[in-house]
């Protein structure tokens, strides 16, 4: 069960307008390596999860990207707020636009609807925690890219933040795998898989 | 976790002699030292060995010091105390540290409830009325509906 807080986990208080930056980080609410992504593959991948550490971690984490997606739907939302035709057509959102006005839709950069393809659940637990690893340094380098082209400070300021937690999350899964692993036979840590084979 | 006193915060223990095609983390040695509430939400971490930011982008500018501001910053601490907890569950300093801060983060909501407004549904009992869905809502901040 969920409880929502009427608050965000860091400010967001964008003044002005700014389709062409909404364009690129719309892309963090519904892209291959954005918010919505994370929160489903973390939240997904728990339910076979047989250790009690790495359940903890990934819904803690998993909770937290779903106040990630509020945040970045609230960038895109400010970005576009107040926003006139005119600079819709300078900014070169009339393709995005045309679909959704101002409103927050969960696509990619290019204009893809969100796809749940763009993360796994592979129930095993070396192979979910590198997805896991490796989503986060996605993530991460999307963030980069971001404040590379960005040039409002409001908008920087919440990109940064982001940005610095997946790198606190990478840590945390490469601390779970280091937990989950230690537990496997330590001769052969690929002779079973523990989320599905059954193990003394 | 075994520690390694040879290690500095930025730092931490892995075995000499490690497996091999197994992806290996150094893990975290302990809780401290740690940012202020007020700098870690700023910073994006409560753990100066992780801050790690890219290029040159520190943050500029201070978070304004609102209620609000002040029970973000004590519900970031505990969250990244949480996630240090999922994965060091036998910390006991740093359990110390999260429980202290819980029960901060306590009063700051109350204090900020009774100042905006809920923060959950249920803190809406403490009003005379339904007063949950009044705006400002959390996007709302710094447009026509996030002024009150």
């Amino acid at each position: 069960m969920f409880v929502y807080e009427k608050k965000l986990q860091y400010p967001v208080r964008i003044k002005n307008p700014n389709p062409a930056m909404a364009k690129y980080i719309i892309t963090q609410y519904g892209g291959p390596d954005g918010e919505l992504g994370a929160s489903l593959r973390y939240l997904s991948q728990r339910y076979s999860m047989p250790y009690p550490e790495v359940k903890a971690i990934l819904t803690d984490i998993g909770v937290e990207e779903l106040g990630h997606l509020e945040m970045v739907g609230t960038i895109v939302h400010q970005l576009t707020r107040n926003m006139t035709v005119e600079q819709v057509e300078k900014a070169g959102f009339q393709d995005y636009f045309v679909d959704h006005t101002a409103g927050v839709y969960a696509q990619a950069a290019a204009g893809w609807p969100y796809n749940a393809a763009s993360f796994a659940v592979k129930g095993d637990v070396i192979a979910d925690l590198s997805e896991d690893m490796g989503a986060e340094q996605k993530a991460r380098v999307t963030y980069d890219n971001i404040l590379r082209m960005a040039d409002d400070p409001d908008v920087i300021d919440a990109i940064r933040f982001l940005r610095e937690r997946e790198v606190v999350h990478f840590q945390r899964f490469g601390e779970a795998m280091g937990i989950a692993t230690s537990r496997m036979d330590q001769r052969n840590v690929y002779a079973v898989n523990p989320a599905f084979d059954k193990t003394k | 976790m075994q520690n390694n006193e040879s290690c500095t915060y930025k730092e931490g223990p892995l075995p000499s002699c490690a497996p091999l095609a197994v992806p290996m983390v150094a893990a975290q040695q302990s809780s401290e030292p740690a940012y202020d509430s007020a700098d870690a939400l700023v910073k994006g971490t409560l753990f100066p060995g992780l801050d790690l930011p890219f290029m040159d982008y520190v943050a500029s500018c201070p978070i304004e010091n609102t209620p609000l501001a002040e029970l973000m910053a004590l519900d970031f601490v505990c969250q990244e105390l949480a996630l240090y907890l999922d994965t060091h569950p036998d910390d006991k300093e740093a359990f110390k540290s999260w429980k202290s801060f819980t029960a901060l983060a306590k009063e700051g909501r109350k204090r900020y409830v009774e100042m905006c407004g809920p923060v959950t549904r249920s803190d809406t009992a403490m009003f005379d009325s339904w007063v949950w869905p009044e705006d400002p809502w959390p996007w709302n901040a710094g447009g026509k509906a996030g002024k009150k």
